[in-house]
């Protein structure tokens, strides 16, 4: 066949690869502002389900460190938590009343923990055990915490309550020390 | 019956991607743990099955025979991820709980197998409908598999947001297995011998 004779199959692959290019860059031309906009309302509709009053935020690239805001004045911090559990690792958005002194609540955002006994951290029952607790107070109930495990899922739940610790250390930590001083 | 009618049936029943032809299992054994997954999942399975299709018939008699595979993943390639980035502007927490399986619809061999066995050799209209009734196929035999997994690993159907269904007492102790990834070969091996023995599919 004629076809497959000589340089044909590289020119006619090259030509196939260009049209892709340029298809390519055309959806990426109308889809890349809605892609920035969609994470966007995504991070903002996560931290509304923390400050219900939230109307916007700021956000610090360098510390990770989202500041919400109502009528222009402060009304709680947030970051991100990680934790690793029994099914890879947890993200957990962890927000804390604007004196960093207790918690507003934490949210799981991902995880793959077993369906049935570790995904129960995702429940309100769990979750609701961080609300207006104090920032050292965050620990297993067996280790002099306020938070109870659940039951199976002990894993899990050190695995969130950990990561917390970890986080609030990392992130307030060095903010009240920098205060303080 | 018309040609047309004849492709489409085929894919739905007799080569059946899931159940006959088992091909591109891996996608729908993940995905399929809950009906909003499945949905999704079809929609853009079938829109780059039938745009691959229309497109591998429409230039199959310029490709070269030597690099006639490499045309395909290219044109494959594209279209997965246009329908990628649609679905991460348009439709971000679907895509979010896609995840890694709507890129992963590159390597699909049902689509590259539909490209290279049917599309390659066939005009534009049969390539659509043979694109149509795999798709419908594949469609029906991922919701059937999440119906059953969501049904009975969480106890209840939910759509979209909207809660459908609930059975009383079982939503709180469900059978968690299922939503596992084990559980998805427990459904479709069940299944897949439930179908032999009613004779829907047979060994031939």
């Amino acid at each position: 066949m004629s076809k497959d004779k000589g340089f044909w199959p590289v020119i006619f692959l090259t030509l196939v690869v260009i049209v892709a290019i340029v298809a390519l860059t055309l959806t990426n031309g109308i889809t890349k502002d809605k892609i920035v906009q969609a994470k966007k309302q995504a991070v903002a509709e996560m931290l509304a389900t923390l400050f219900p009053d939230m109307q916007s935020f700021d956000y610090d690239e360098e510390s990770g460190l989202y500041t919400l805001l109502s009528g222009g004045e402060p009304i709680g911090h947030a970051f991100m938590a990680h934790g690793r559990g029994y099914g890879g690792t947890i993200d957990i958005l962890v927000g804390v009343k604007p004196d960093n002194q207790s918690l507003q609540g934490i949210k799981i955002i991902a995880q793959q923990e077993t369906p049935g006994l570790g995904a129960k951290i995702i429940n309100s029952s769990f979750l609701d055990q961080f609300k207006g607790v104090g920032v050292d107070e965050v620990d297993l109930s067996r280790n002099g915490g306020k938070i109870d495990a659940i039951t199976g899922a002990t894993i899990s739940s050190s695995a969130v309550v950990e990561g917390v610790k970890h986080a609030i250390m990392k992130e307030l930590g060095s903010q009240q020390k920098g205060g303080n001083s | 019956m018309s040609s047309f009618a004849k492709n489409f049936t085929k894919g739905v029943v007799r080569s059946n991607p899931t159940f006959v032809l088992m091909l591109g299992l891996c996608p729908t054994l993940a995905v399929s743990t809950s009906l909003d997954n499945a949905i999704g999942m079809t929609a853009a399975f079938v829109f780059v099955l039938v745009a691959s299709n229309i497109l591998i018939s429409l230039i199959h008699s310029f490709v070269p025979n030597k690099v006639r595979i490499p045309v395909f993943i290219v044109i494959i390639a594209t279209l997965v991820s246009i329908v990628d980035l649609m679905m991460q502007g348009f439709v971000p927490a679907l895509s979010k709980s896609l995840g890694i399986y709507i890129p992963l619809i590159v390597v699909n061999c049902v689509i590259l197998g539909r490209a290279e066995a049917f599309a390659s050799k066939n005009g534009v209209l049969d390539s659509i409908a043979d694109a149509l009734g795999i798709g419908t196929g594949f469609g029906l035999a991922i919701v059937l598999i999440s119906f059953i997994r969501q049904l009975l690993g969480t106890g209840k159907l939910d759509l979209f947001g909207h809660q459908l269904f609930s059975i009383p007492g079982f939503s709180d102790n469900p059978i968690s297995i299922l939503m596992l990834p084990m559980g998805a070969f427990l459904v479709i091996g069940t299944l897949l011998a439930l179908f032999r023995w009613m004779g829907v599919i047979k060994n031939d």
